[in-house]
This record gives structure tokens, C-alpha cells and sequence, in this order.
């Protein structure tokens, strides 16, 4: 229960300590501007206007999002540790387990309110161009959302090893990248043989299939990437599988 | 003691889950877009299409060449330059021309998403009845059916394009009369449809056509003509 209730005041504070921060208001201003300069994307679109201004709003949401997130994730816990007031901390009964919990509860959230915030901005748009919500809308930021879970536990692990924030965020947007080229590497993988196929087919394996997760890019009639037990279980498992490293890291750094 | 083995094989036991996780995930993952080398370059556009690909914005990408094509298609190729009471005036072949590009950004279009049903249609539409290239429609429709292959609308267009080589504008208004019902029907078969009705002497029809057009596209080229048409129609038939 202790363990339960620490972790649950770390993910407040981080959450506090997120939307506090001047960053976060910033990207937030900054993806509204850009939601509403997408009016003008739109209106060259004619006749498809709904159709683009949704899918540009739904992909600034998603990256301005991620830049926050992995800016966020890459200094959270390493920012402390410069800072010293990590000692603070763990100057009091402090599990590790649970501050590594807390404090990545606390950015899985802080992504998820401004998600929720820019959502709002941009159908606030549709609705003002006089659209309705598009069908798989929810759906869409939902898993936008799933995505950006994953990514933050991986920035997390990242940054226990990794030489400063910018190379952090390096990495992961590597992760990011490659994570949303299964389809490809699918091709390449069956145009490819011996060890080139091998080698494709190792790193295809490693890296967060994004792709099972980009409802935004598939749109409302496209048939669903893989179950809902399967979607589930492999988003825990990226969720968990890094957080347990990252504490296997964490454990060996003396404070 | 079992706390510190805790440590070390919980992750290695969720590590080989997820090690078992990610083929599994890679194996069953059916591709729904075309493969890569389907995605020819088109305006130099490789390191854009790159950048599509590898932040998932396959959709979004699909609707910038979208509104490309209709940017390409909407810029009148000049007929011919003639000169009438002193002033220079440009005549225009409405939506006729060579437009030598359009084939290959449809084809983008629908390789970056071939769910894209409305570009699909906009674009055979224009290549089968304003461009002459009655083929190239076919083969973009054939294309766009691998990936959508239960889309009445596509079967619709292509009978239509097969009535219209064999010269039987009644036909071609019948059949693509269900797809103008849709409330996101491109607004170029709309029109297509209007002129069809008109010059099978279906006027009524005509006429409920072009009011549709005014009530849906935001378009003013389009919205010019169909006032212009009901004007005629209300002239000369009284409606």
C-alpha cells in the first residue's frame, strides 16, 4: 500500500511538475497556432477539407507531443541526479521501484493531458469549419497515446545510459522512426536473403512495432492491425520490459 | 536474497516475451499499403515521401499530393490566345489538356494511401472523361481495387468508363447516378453527371444535380458553372 500511495504522489508531482513547466505551455501554444494555420492546408483542399485538416491536426498533435514527451523523459530523472535534489528524495523511505514508476506514471499523463488539450484545440476547429467528429477520431488519439507509452518508457531506459538529453532524444527518435517502417521492412526482409535478411529481421524484431499502433495513418475503413489482447499485452510488455532495465540501471547508481 | 534474483529475472523473463512478442508482431503484421516499390518518384519527391513513411504519415502525405493534383489539374493549360474587342483573352479548354504529370501523382496518391477513395475517383474520373485516357483510368482503378476491392464505387466507375468508350452517355449518367447519392462524392462526377443528364435530355435531373453541387462543394469554379447551368436550365425549361 505504501509502495502504491509513493508511487502515486511521484506521478502527481511529476505530473505537477510537468504542466508547470514552461515548455509545456509553450508546446501547447505553439501546436494550437499550428492546428489553426492548417486552415489554410484545408481550404486548399476543397472539397476534402474535413479529410486534411483532421489528418494534419491528428499528426501535429502526435509530434509536437512526442518532442515534448522525449525532451521531458530524457531529462526527468537525469535532471535530478544534476540537480542533487534526487538525494532528497531518497533521503527519505523511498523505493526505487516506485519513484521509477511515479515519475514515468507522471510523464505517461502529462502526455495524455496534452493530448487532451491539443484534441480539444483542433476539433474545437473542425467544429468551428462546421465538421463533426471524424469516426475514428478517438480511436485515433487513443493510440496515438499508446505509442507515445511506449516511446517515453524507451526514452526513460535511454537516458540511464546515454551521454546527455540530446542524445536521448537522438536515439529515440531513432526508435521512432524505425518502429514506423515495418511495412517496409517487411519488403526489404522478403527481398533480401542470407545474413543482410538475417540482420533486417533482428533489428525489425527489437524495435516497437508503431505501425500495429498508427490508427491516425489507416483511417476509418481499414481492417484492425492485430487484436485487441495482442495490442494490449505487446504495448505492456514495451511498457514494462524497459522500466525493469531502466531499474536494474537505476539500482547501481549510488546516491 | 530472492529479492535481488527478483531483480535481475523479471526483466530477462519479460525480455524473452517480448523477444517471442516482436517476430510474432512482424511476422502476422499484414501490410495494408502497397509495397515500397510501388511508390515511384514523382517531382523529385523521394526525401518527402522518406519522411512520410518513417513518422507514419502516409495519410497526411497522400493528401498534400491530393491537393497538388488538383493545384496541377486546376491551372488551365492555355488552348490557344485569341484576341476579341482589343482585350487579350485566354481561352480555356475546360478540364481538357495534356497534364502529362497526372497519371504518375494519382499513382502516388494511392501508394502512399490506397484507401484514398475520393482522390481514386476524382482522378479516373478526370483521366476517363475530361483527359481521353479512357486506360490509364482502368489501370488506376484496377490498382486502387488490390487494396480496396469491395468498393461498389470503383465497379460503378469503371462500367462507367466502359459505357462511355462504347459512346452511350445515358448509360454512363445510370451508372454513376448511385455514386452522386454519396454525400462525399467528388464534386468533378457531380458535374460529370449533370452534363451527362443534360445531354441525354434528362434535364430535371440535370437541374437537381447542379443544385446539389451548390449545396456541397465549397469549390468556385464549380460553383460558378452550376449557377450558370440552372440559370440556362430555369431559361430555357421553366424550372
Amino acid at each position: 500500500m505504501t509502495y502504491l500511495t509513493t508511487t502515486w504522489n511521484i506521478a502527481l508531482h511529476s505530473l505537477r511538475e510537468n504542466y508547470k513547466h514552461r515548455f509545456f505551455g509553450l508546446f501547447v501554444i505553439f501546436a494550437g497556432i499550428l492546428i489553426y494555420v492548417s486552415l489554410l492546408a484545408g481550404v486548399m483542399a476543397v472539397d476534402e477539407e474535413a479529410r486534411v485538416l483532421t489528418d494534419l491536426g491528428l499528426a501535429l498533435m502526435e509530434l509536437i507531443t512526442l518532442a515534448y514527451a522525449l525532451l521531458a523523459a530524457a531529462a526527468a530523472i537525469t535532471n535530478e541526479i544534476k540537480t542533487k535534489t534526487i538525494y532528497l528524495i531518497f533521503s527519505r523511505p523511498v523505493p526505487r521501484p516506485a519513484y521509477l514508476a511515479g515519475k514515468a506514471a507522471g510523464l505517461y499523463a502529462a502526455s495524455a493531458l496534452m493530448l487532451g488539450v491539443m484534441g480539444l484545440i483542433h476539433l474545437s476547429l473542425l467544429y468551428s469549419r462546421g465538421f463533426t467528429m471524424p469516426p475514428f477520431y478517438l480511436k485515433a488519439v487513443f493510440f496515438i497515446w499508446c505509442k507515445l507509452l511506449m516511446i517515453i518508457s524507451v526514452a526513460l531506459f535511454v537516458s540511464f545510459f546515454a551521454t546527455s538529453t540530446v542524445s536521448t532524444v537522438a536515439i529515440t527518435g531513432i526508435f521512432w522512426t524505425l518502429g514506423h517502417f515495418t511495412s517496409e521492412a517487411k519488403f526489404l526482409v522478403a527481398r533480401s536473403s542470407g545474413a543482410a535478411a538475417a540482420a533486417l529481421k533482428a533489428v525489425a524484431y527489437f524495435i516497437p512495432n508503431f505501425q500495429l499502433f498508427n490508427v491516425r495513418d489507416l483511417g476509418a475503413g481499414a481492417p484492425a492491425a492485430a487484436s485487441p489482447g495482442f495490442l494490449a499485452g505487446y504495448l505492456l510488455l514495451w511498457m514494462v520490459v524497459p522500466y525493469l532495465f531502466s531499474l536494474l540501471l537505476f539500482r547501481k547508481k549510488e546516491f | 536474497m530472492m529479492k535481488r534474483y527478483a531483480y535481475s529475472l523479471l526483466p530477462a523473463v519479460l525480455a524473452a516475451a517480448l523477444a517471442m512478442a516482436g517476430p510474432w508482431s512482424f511476422i502476422s503484421y499484414t501490410r495494408p499499403f502497397p509495397p515500397a516499390d510501388m511508390l515511384n518518384e514523382v517531382r523529385q519527391s523521394a526525401v518527402e515521401d522518406v519522411m512520410a513513411l518513417s513518422l507514419g504519415l502516409r495519410r497526411l502525405a497522400a493528401d498534400l499530393w491530393f491537393i497538388r493534383l488538383m493545384q496541377y489539374y486546376g491551372t488551365p493549360e492555355v488552348e490557344r490566345l485569341k484576341e476579341e474587342n482589343g482585350e487579350v483573352e485566354l481561352e480555356e479548354n475546360y478540364g481538357g489538356g495534356e497534364y502529362p504529370e497526372f497519371l504518375h501523382i494519382s499513382q502516388h496518391i494511392l501508394a502512399l494511401d490506397p484507401r484514398f477513395t475520393n482522390a481514386a475517383l476524382y482522378s479516373a474520373a478526370s483521366l476517363a472523361f475530361n483527359l481521353s485516357r479512357s486506360q490509364e483510368a482502368i489501370s488506376l482503378l484496377r490498382g486502387a481495387m488490390i487494396y480496396h476491392p469491395k468498393e461498389w464505387k470503383y465497379v460503378a466507375l469503371l462500367a462507367a468508363i466502359g459505357y462511355s468508350k462504347a459512346k452511350d452517355p445515358a448509360k454512363v449518367s445510370e451508372l454513376i447516378t448511385p455514386l452522386i447519392m454519396e454525400p462525399d462524392c467528388p464534386v468533378m462526377i457531380r458535374q460529370l453527371a449533370a452534363f451527362l443528364n443534360f445531354k441525354a435530355g434528362h434535364y430535371r435531373a440535370a437541374y437537381e444535380i447542379y443544385k446539389t453541387i451548390l449545396e456541397t462543394t465549397k469549390d468556385p469554379v464549380y460553383i460558378d458553372k452550376a449557377q450558370r447551368e440552372i440559370a440556362k436550365l430555369e431559361k430555357i425549361k421553366g424550372f
